[in-house]
């Protein structure tokens, strides 16, 4: 098998009794873009510094290519981060922030004028080259920050909850503009978000970490379709998780009696689950249909309207069952304008069986 | 007229008297060093430089202000580079001993200046330092560093760490860093501390008493004519101690003025 | 891109390391070590040396290294050590208190009355004084006070002189004002200032009079700015040598005159080292004792 890139072997950062980072494994093929995600204080942000050099590991090894990281210094490693504060240097000009590693590596003026420029006009901020970085709005200062990094033309490019401090209008745009840099540049993206929308927008793979571990990594769309657990489950959003009692049904699924009442599910590759136990069903949202009357196939519960939520071209409705359970669907604006729900009114939610998923035990 | 008002006026008088109390001693200074009788004293005798004319004419008066201008000019640059060294070393590490560290660089102003004079003498004696103006530099920069510590940290707290970890990010080492990043942002705060330990320094006379000898600083011949007869000399080299302190301290609060209008306008 | 380069050997990575650890030390020790050594070397030494000195005697009108606390013995035994210990330490808590009632209410005027621009103008005239020439100011206020000077020109006249000021203790607490009372005014305003407004506006609010909202509101809140403006008083009024020497006349003498005369004349420096080490003792408690009395009665109260 050939080297990856990067690798991450069983990597732990402590800060006294505390495991920022307690144990991570993965690794990062050349041309990724992988997304770091989790709460903070998951440890996303200390393990992408450690792949910068900025902190170091207490144990475990960070290896570049099959060479050991551990021991480079960050300002000899080719991993320019952009910070979430943009981290620009204040006294200097955008053209001169931009210059700035070009200049570490020794490039003569005339190069590193040409280079900045290239740069520069690549991102869109060729037309105040000269400004101070204090006049500059929040969206210019990224620019200029992934200017400056980009300018050195590594490898990988590390980034640091890019989107944070934008605009929510600016935000949408930046992503996109992020994804078609990566695909233009082909090289190594790794960037740390706390957003799942975020991350699921722009990242080849996502790494799902909590409490300084690992919970997942995938692509977007596995992730989205099979939790790994409930953390995962829960943190990406737009589940429904059901718990309840589990029986083996005679054609191998599996029947779930619970607050929702008695669902069916294709019962888990890797098992764990018993007649008797306790299991944990997932459904994602968008897989929910909202009827006005019962069909009597697949899985069906009865449920009142207790409000909808309209994002963009989304609408999420919120339900609640006799029992007091509650379920979200998720459908599109054109969808709920053909049949409009108000609240308090009957609906019936339905899923086939084989959109619902088991935690594994 | 309201009571609020009259409250007002009347602490606004108490302070003028205050202000003339603490101002009085220096605009005399300055109006008598111009006045042409001998005592300075009511009725006004007539504006005249004689005086001026006398101490330039005085040999030991140029000297004295020649050896606090050598003094003052090395101290200045020592100062501020140990209490550069000393902030940027409280900003960015930490250390097992670092308040005593810390208490080292800055205690000295809290030491009586005579008590200072006194040990810097003794002590001097026995390494051949005394008597000369390596011996007053070395107490000068003792007294003053602390001085251009304060002026430095204050100027770094305003330097998010991030951007010197930002350079070391794109390849600079911590040499470089430091004369690429953290010298030209503190480059106010350095100017400042390089005028007002001048200040500092030309003014001090205690620690120069003891220790100057024959090497005699301006405020120490100052200290000397003060043991004579009344000589309005005194007040031009008053005069022309005020204007040359005062001129580095002005130029001092500038830069800090102009940092900290960008601070604020950073903040704005 | 190049395909991964095989690992070399496994020799450089360490030593990449090594030489990391290294660049970080040198850079390190560049910047943190010269401020400790040159203040070790010309400050603590030197201090170090003038209490060693304590215990050395003089032989011949040789400095002798010795062990003896004859001069311990000597000083602390001697009338006029301890008159003008008490004198000296008198006269320098007088001027703070007096410093502190005097500059109260400009500081209020300052913190309070009038517009920021005035308030930042005023406090850099207040730093000025640190600047002029503190003799020449001595000087100046010497010949305010004498017979002929201006302020007897001006009470004579009117039947209110002569005003007798040089030569007196009075005197001396004047030129002790001179070099304070910028200081403690400044230090004052800047205690005031940082007062929340929210806590004077509530008082108000609650019916509190303007006196009472000082004394109940303002006072507690700024006292660790109004103690270590008192503090700073006391220890300059302290150590000065100039005030008490041309407006005090050096009698009485206070204890920078005592040490100055030892080492300028009587040339007798372990006997002034004890008095220098008994100012510095003396300085440490009173600091110690104001900082616990700033801060000690605030924890008591959260």
């Amino acid at each position: 098998m050939a080297t990856p890139m990067i690798e991450l072997d069983r990597v732990a950062k402590h800060y006294g009794n505390h495991a920022a980072v307690a144990d991570v494994s993965f690794t990062i093929e050349k041309g990724e873009f992988v997304a770091l995600m989790g709460p903070s204080g998951c440890g996303k942000t200390t393990t992408l510094r450690m792949i910068a050099g900025l902190d170091q590991p207490t144990s475990g090894e960070i290896r570049l290519w099959g060479r050991r990281l551990n021991e480079d210094a960050p300002w000899e490693r080719d991993a320019p981060l952009v910070w979430q504060s943009y981290a620009l240097f204040p006294f200097l000009s955008v053209r001169r922030n931009v210059e700035f590693g070009l200049k570490q590596r020794g490039l003569p003026a005339a190069e590193r004028r040409k280079k900045a420029d290239e740069w520069m006009e690549r991102l869109g901020i060729a037309s105040f080259a000269e400004r101070g970085v204090d006049q500059l709005s929040g969206g210019q200062r990224q620019r200029v920050a992934l200017a400056r990094a980009l300018a050195l033309e590594p490898e990988m490019l590390l980034l640091d909850e890019p989107l944070s401090a934008l605009d929510p209008h600016l935000r949408v745009r930046m992503q996109s503009e992020l994804v078609r840099l990566h695909r233009e540049l082909g090289i190594t993206f790794i960037c740390v978000t706390h957003s799942h929308s975020e991350a699921f927008a722009m990242a080849d793979r996502v790494v799902i970490m909590n409490e300084g571990r690992i919970q997942q990594i995938g692509a977007p769309r596995d992730i989205h379709r099979r939790a790994a657990n409930r953390f995962v489950a829960e943190f990406v959003g737009g589940n429904n998780i059901f718990t309840g009692t589990a029986r083996f049904e005679d054609d191998g699924s599996i029947a779930l009696a619970g607050l929702v009442g008695t669902v069916h599910a294709p019962a888990p590759m890797e098992g764990g689950i018993v007649t008797g136990g306790a299991a944990t069903l997932v459904v994602p949202a968008d897989r929910i249909e909202l009827a006005g009357t019962s069909t009597g196939a697949g899985n069906e519960v009865q449920a009142r309207v207790v409000t909808v939520e309209f994002v963009g071209s989304t609408v999420t409705v919120f339900l609640e069952t006799e029992g007091g359970c509650e379920l979200r669907a998720q459908r599109s604006l054109h969808e709920m304008e053909n049949t409009p729900l108000a609240v308090g009114q009957p609906v019936v939610a339905r899923w086939s069986p084989q959109q619902g998923f088991f935690l594994p035990g | 007229m309201s009571m609020a008002a009259l409250r007002r006026l009347l602490l606004l008088a108490y302070t003028a008297l205050v202000f003339a109390f603490i101002f009085a001693p220096i605009v005399s200074t300055i109006v008598f060093s111009f006045n042409a009788d001998r005592f300075p004293s009511l009725p006004w005798g007539g504006f005249s430089l004689q005086w001026y004319e006398a101490i330039f004419a005085d040999a030991t008066i140029q000297r004295g202000l020649m050896n606090s201008l050598i003094v003052a000019g090395v101290t200045c640059v020592i100062a501020t580079f140990l209490g550069f060294s000393a902030a940027y070393v409280d900003y960015r590490y930490r250390f097992l001993g670092k308040s005593i560290y810390l208490a080292l660089a800055a205690l000295p102003p809290t030491v009586p200046v005579v008590i200072l004079g006194v040990a810097l003498l003794t002590f001097e004696g026995r390494v051949g330092l005394s008597g000369t103006l390596q011996g007053i530099i070395v107490g000068h920069v003792v007294l003053s560093t602390p001085f251009a510590m304060a002026l430095v940290r204050m100027r770094l707290a305003d330097l998010d760490p991030d951007i010197e970890r930002a350079a070391w990010n794109l390849g600079a080492s911590p040499w470089a860093t430091m004369f690429g990043v953290i010298v030209p942002f503190c480059t106010p705060a350095i100017l400042a501390a390089l005028f007002l330990t001048a200040a500092v320094s030309f003014d001090e006379f205690m620690i120069a008493w003891f220790v100057s000898g024959v090497n005699e600083t301006l405020p120490v011949r100052v200290l000397a004519m003060l043991q004579g007869q009344v000589s309005p000399r005194i007040n031009a080299i008053g005069a022309i101690v005020f204007g040359v302190s005062i001129t580095l301290v002005v130029l001092a609060q500038l830069l800090l003025g102009r940092m900290s209008g960008r601070a604020a306008r950073k903040k704005g | 891109m190049s395909e991964p380069l095989p690992t070399p050997d496994t020799g450089s990575a360490p030593l990449k390391g090594t030489s990391r650890r290294a660049t970080e030390a040198r850079f390190a020790v560049f910047w943190g070590a010269p401020p400790a050594l040159w203040q070790a070397a010309f400050f603590l030494v030197p201090l170090g040396f003038l209490v060693a000195m304590t215990f050395w005697s003089v032989k011949n009108f040789r400095l002798t290294p010795d062990a003896t606390l004859a001069n311990w013995m000597f000083i602390l035994n001697a009338g006029f050590f301890r008159n003008a210990y008490v004198y000296t330490f008198w006269l320098s808590a007088l001027t703070a208190a007096i410093a502190s009632v005097a500059a109260f209410p400009a500081a209020y005027t300052l913190a309070y009355k009038v517009s920021p621009a005035v308030r930042r103008f005023m406090i850099f005239m207040l730093v000025v004084p640190f600047f002029t020439s503190y003799p020449v100011r001595i000087y100046s206020t010497q010949i305010f006070f004498s017979p002929q000077g201006i302020i007897n020109t001006v009470l004579v006249p009117l039947g209110l002189g002569p005003l007798h000021v040089l030569n007196t203790p009075t005197g001396t607490v004047v030129g002790y004002l001179v070099l304070t009372l910028p200081l403690v005014v400044l230090l004052q305003t800047f205690a005031l200032a940082n007062v929340p407004r929210i806590l004077i506006e509530a008082a108000h609010n609650l019916g509190c009079g303007r006196l009472r909202t000082i004394w109940t509101v303002i006072i507690p809140s700024a006292r660790i700015g109004l103690i270590v403006a008192g503090t700073f008083a006391f220890v300059l009024a302290f150590g000065d040598y100039v005030a008490p020497t041309y407006l005090g006349g050096s009698k009485p003498p206070t204890l920078s005159i005592l040490i100055a005369d030892q080492v300028k004349s009587g040339n007798n420096w372990p006997r002034a080292s004890v008095v220098a080490v008994m100012m510095i003792v003396t300085l440490m408690v009173v600091m110690l004792v104001m900082i616990g009395f700033a801060y000690g009665r605030r924890k008591e109260k959260a």
